[in-house]
């Protein structure tokens, strides 16, 4: 980053329809939308300028997100509270921007402080305690292999798990509250392991709907909004 | 009105690419409670038809009209539309998500012939009956447009209403004569009427001939030709600076400001060239301001200034350094899409492209001067070689070339000076390129002559598959290989292509038998199987060969002859003549009237912004 410029950390929510979008198509989406919005947007030198721009982990098509995150640097200062006023004007339903705030220029990028994704996952057809065994068994197992196109992965549980999952018995089935590791090696996706779980317990149910509710960095043993 | 999402929705977890079927892209018009609907279908996938301007027009004009909400179709991928069929979900509008069915108007772009089978497949999908015969007052009208309509036959049955030429002005006037028609209680017989009145517009059921093989003849109140429509001043059909921006990563997925309409430069090969005269610029105070309003109206990165000649303008230098100086700094590109064959359009490419070298694509489309002449394609070699040079002396490495076989009169000759003449553009281009000679890359793309309706070789036979195998043959033999890329044109695409472009209403059958057959996108190469068309034409008795490969004798009856672009078919003839005579004829927005009569007869005229280089 060059000196001179500002770090616009914007949090924009993902849903409705557009949670059906790629992490590749809301990229490009929100970029138009900064475009839109007439902020003074950096752009990188060389033989092809782009826009700086910086985006948080990819969320799978068809998960939606209330809290993601990207970080845009200007060329000038624009107040925070203008900032959000005109990139909301500018972005489609579905991608709404919620909040910006300035950030120190020299914190590491969104990818590399964001370790832990939190997701909120409605199951169907299932009370809220046989959930939560089929979760326990899962857990206590410490491994976990999923088959994704054709290849199997196994998680360590420990590392990709690092909270017990909170079930809440809602109309119709439950709501999961789950918090995932992410790392290089790839990031669990809650609902194959509450699908894992269902399956180990022969348990009915089915996914419904996942979004992640929040993105969050660790520091010191806590867990915080970056 | 139903609004299918809830049904839609389950499906796209077992589909690719869901963002095709979703809708809330921005820019998308969402009109509350209309009193009429038009569906704006392409029959081809999301992706491919985003790109698609008439469309983008249409939607815009018919968006800005009281009481009207156009809304988006596009044919569904394979998965989607099994999925969609075991469902029991009919084809949709992505603005409400309302079937097809509920519409009042279906307005079907003909944008290849080789879409013709996905037509079927998307009426189908709807639920719409195939054939309009078998249409009621209750279905939507279906409407076509585009340019496939000058010569519909193949497609006939299956509209109501085919408009021929321009549509910006003329959607207007079909939704105003339809709705006018459906308030006063009209029966489908007399919506038909209302919209045959309408100039432009073509109703195939109201034209029959006597007996098999004998030419249609308009039973009145339809006229008996119908001529194009064509707007006459471009600058008053404002740019659509405002379109729908897709999430989805379509083709050419950028900001497209038309910058004139019309090529008058003569290729008699060229459908386009014929059709769409004559030739009006727009002012270079209307495309800056489109394009600064289109680009911040949507947020693009790039901006293409597309006609059938964009270098072709005559103030084009002054539009391009206005664009640049304005476009500073913004990360914005401009592309030109088709460059002359001359240093100018180097110069012009320079200056949109400081460093981003993507190639350059020039189409000299044949191999001799003799044969260039005859297809009236004013062209030299020294300005081929003249621009190459240019082109690599600006650091440019990659050039694309675009050449067809199977021109009239073509000769062996001929085909192998195609070979020469890339060996001499790949020599020029290294000599030019310097120490950075081995960077250079020539791609040569051939395709194969399909003579097309209303243009001066309407009469021709085109080549044989048999024989187009034996020219592609003695053309690779003829090409260098180092630094060249060498690309065909499918030769049954071709044919059938040929087939489509100049059949009569029999076709008709085999179009709908080879959709039976499974033959809904044909245009991918992927997907396209020759057998279930020959399949299909045959079992519709339908000689192809004779379509496609026999030359047309002057005087009989053309299955197209009852449609009209503007141009004489003495005009036509005579250049015909010409061709054969190897006469050129110029270019009438930088010279004299060369008496096509155009301007004449359909109250335009030649429009240009300023004095044209010959």
């Amino acid at each position: 980053m060059a000196s001179g410029e500002f770090r616009l950390r914007v949090r924009y929510r993902k849903d409705g329809r557009l949670r059906w979008l790629s992490h590749l198509e809301t990229c490009r989406a929100l970029e138009r939308a900064v475009r839109r919005s007439r902020l003074p947007y950096a752009v990188t030198r060389g033989f092809s300028p782009h826009m700086k721009l910086a985006f948080g982990p990819a969320l799978p098509v068809g998960t939606a997100g209330s809290a993601e995150l990207l970080d845009l640097l200007l060329v000038s200062y624009v107040p925070a509270a203008e900032a959000v006023v005109r990139l909301r004007a500018a972005s489609a339903e579905g991608l709404a921007i919620e909040e910006t705030r300035y950030v120190e220029a020299g914190l590491p990028s969104l990818a590399a402080s964001l370790t832990i994704a939190v997701y909120d996952v409605r199951v169907e057809g299932v009370v809220a305690d046989r959930m939560k065994q089929a979760l326990d068994r899962v857990r206590r197992d410490g491994r976990l292999t999923i088959e994704h196109k054709g290849k199997h992965k196994v998680y360590d549980l420990a590392r990709s798990l690092p909270k017990e999952p909170r079930v809440e018995g809602i109309e119709d089935g439950v709501a999961i509250e789950v918090a995932v590791r992410m790392g290089p090696e790839g990031s669990l996706r809650p609902e194959a392991l509450v699908e894992a779980a269902l399956a180990s317990t022969d348990a009915d149910g089915a996914v419904m709907s996942v979004s992640r509710t929040d993105l969050l960095e660790e520091a010191e043993g806590a867990w915080r909004r970056p | 009105m139903s609004d299918l999402w809830d049904r839609v929705e389950p499906l796209l977890r077992e589909v690719e690419r869901p963002a095709r079927y979703i809708d809330g892209e921005w820019g998308a018009a969402h009109r509350p409670e209309p009193a009429y609907v038009a569906a704006l279908v392409y029959p081809d996938t999301y992706e491919i038809g985003m790109a698609n301007q008439g469309l983008a027009i249409l939607y815009e004009r018919l968006n800005a009209l009281s009481g009207v909400a156009a809304e988006r179709a596009y044919l569904p991928w394979k998965d989607m539309a099994a999925a969609m069929r075991r469902a029991g979900v009919p084809l949709f509008t992505l603005e409400s998500c309302r079937p097809l069915t509920a519409c009042d108007l279906v307005g079907i772009t003909l944008p290849y012939e080789l879409t013709y089978t996905n037509v079927l497949e998307a009426l189908d999908l709807a639920g719409i009956p195939l054939r309009a015969a078998e249409r009621t007052v209750a279905d939507p009208i279906v409407v076509g447009g585009g340019p496939c309509v000058w010569d519909p036959e193949p497609m006939a049955p299956f509209f109501d209403a085919i408009l021929i030429g321009e549509g910006e002005e003329a959607v207007a006037e079909i939704v105003d004569a339809h709705r006018a028609a459906k308030e006063a209680g009209a029966s489908r017989a007399e919506v038909l009427e209302a919209l045959a009145a309408v100039p432009g517009v073509y109703v195939p059921s109201l034209y029959a001939s006597a007996d098999d093989g004998s030419p249609l003849e308009a039973r009145p109140p339809a006229p008996a030709v119908v001529v194009k429509r064509a707007v006459r001043d471009l600058d008053a059909m404002p740019v659509v600076t405002c379109p729908v921006v897709p999430f989805m990563d379509v083709v050419h997925d950028r900001l497209t400001v038309e910058v004139l309409r019309g090529c008058t430069r003569g290729c008699r090969f060229c459908q386009a060239g014929m059709v769409y005269r004559p030739v009006r610029e727009r002012t270079p105070d209307a495309i800056v301001g489109a394009v600064t309003d289109g680009l911040a109206c949507t947020g693009y990165e790039e901006v293409s200034l597309t006609s059938l000649s964009t270098t072709d303008h005559s103030r084009l230098e002054e539009v391009l350094r206005r664009l640049t100086r304005r476009l500073e700094g913004t990360a914005t590109s401009i592309s030109l899409p088709s460059l002359r064959v001359d240093a100018f359009s180097v110069r012009m490419a320079r200056l949109v492209s400081a460093a981003k070298k993507s190639g350059l694509t020039f189409a000299p489309e044949a191999g001799t001067q003799r044969l260039r002449d005859v297809i009236n394609k004013n062209v030299t070699e020294d300005d081929l070689l003249e621009t190459v040079e240019a082109a690599f002396r600006e650091g440019w490495r990659r050039v694309k070339l675009y050449f067809m076989i199977g021109l009239p009169t073509e000769t062996d000759e001929d085909v192998r000076a195609i070979g020469a003449l890339v060996g001499r553009v790949v020599e020029t281009a290294r000599e030019a390129a310097g120490t950075d000679r081995g960077a250079v890359k020539v791609a040569v793309s051939v395709s194969t002559f399909v003579p097309k309706a209303q243009t001066p070789f309407q009469w021709e036979a085109q080549i044989t598959r048999e024989e187009v195998a034996r020219r592609q043959a003695l053309l690779r033999g003829s090409v260098p290989r180092k630094g060249v890329d060498l690309s065909w044109h499918d030769a049954e695409q071709s044919y059938l292509e040929g087939v489509l472009a100049r059949g009569g209403r029999e076709v008709a059958d085999a179009v709908e038998a080879a959709w039976r057959g499974g033959g809904a996108f044909s245009a991918w190469t992927e997907e396209f199987d020759f057998g279930v068309w020959e399949r299909a034409l045959a079992a519709c008795g339908v000689d192809g060969t004779s379509i496609a490969n026999r030359e047309r004798i002057v005087g009989e009856p053309l299955p197209w002859a009852h449609l009209s672009a503007g141009v004489a078919e003495a005009y036509l003839h005579a250049e015909r003549e010409r061709a054969y005579a190897g006469e050129t004829t110029s270019d009438c927005a930088a010279g004299p009237c060369t008496g096509c009569a155009v301007c004449g007869d359909l109250g335009v005229d030649v429009v240009t912004a300023g004095e044209r280089r010959g």
